[in-house]
């Protein structure tokens, strides 16, 4: 465990994208049986989450912590 | 039971304790194998970061409503789960630690997809899904 979190650096950014893979991969298999499908599919799942992600981070900047 | 994808007699209840008990096992039982195999690397990794990540293997809290879903959630990746709580030597996490935060939401997510997961096997096993 503790080598898995040397390897990934402790980062948001990093982090978040992970999360994000791994749930674009999971909901593509399961909601969709053909590879075009899929691969469509865990494109948009990824881009709406990492995008999605940056922008609540962007909109959430001005407000101090 | 009834015929899933592959041709063959299966029972959906079989399929869906398999899901529970470890990701992929219930597609595996249904004869999907590469789905099986990728589901398994995705939440088995989704878990492992999560403990990596020093994240809570919730337990319901008394006063703690949210702690029942929470614990139904971490509960949905079956022997996961257990192995975690059973080897790890913090499985209430290091709410010190930074990516204390990242940890919890890992270990909820591998615990919810393998819910779906469990969903997924019974509906292709009772012919529900194609």
């Amino acid at each position: 465990m503790k080598l898995l979190l040397a390897l990934l650096p402790v980062d948001h950014f990093v982090i978040m994208t992970v999360y994000a893979l791994l749930v674009s991969v999971f909901f593509a298999f399961l909601w969709r049986s053909e590879r075009r499908e899929r691969l469509v599919l865990f494109a948009k799942i990824l881009g709406a989450l990492v995008l999605g992600g940056l922008a609540v981070a962007w909109l959430m900047y001005p407000f101090p912590s | 039971m009834t015929a899933a994808g592959a041709g063959r007699s299966t029972n959906p209840w079989i399929a869906v304790l398999l899901a529970w008990i470890f990701p992929g096992l219930g597609h595996a039982y249904l004869g999907r194998r590469r789905t099986a195999v990728v589901y398994a690397l995705v939440v088995t990794l989704t878990f492992v970061l999560g403990m990596s990540f020093q994240g809570r293997l919730y337990t319901i809290e008394p006063g703690q409503p949210l702690s029942i879903l929470a614990t139904f959630a971490v509960f949905g990746a079956g022997l996961l789960n257990i192995a975690g709580r059973v080897l790890s030597e913090t499985p209430g996490g290091n709410v010190l630690a930074v990516t204390y935060e990242y940890g919890c939401a890992y270990l909820l997510t591998a615990g919810l997809m393998n819910l779906l997961l469990m969903l997924d096997a019974y509906d292709l096993a009772v012919g529900r899904k194609a």
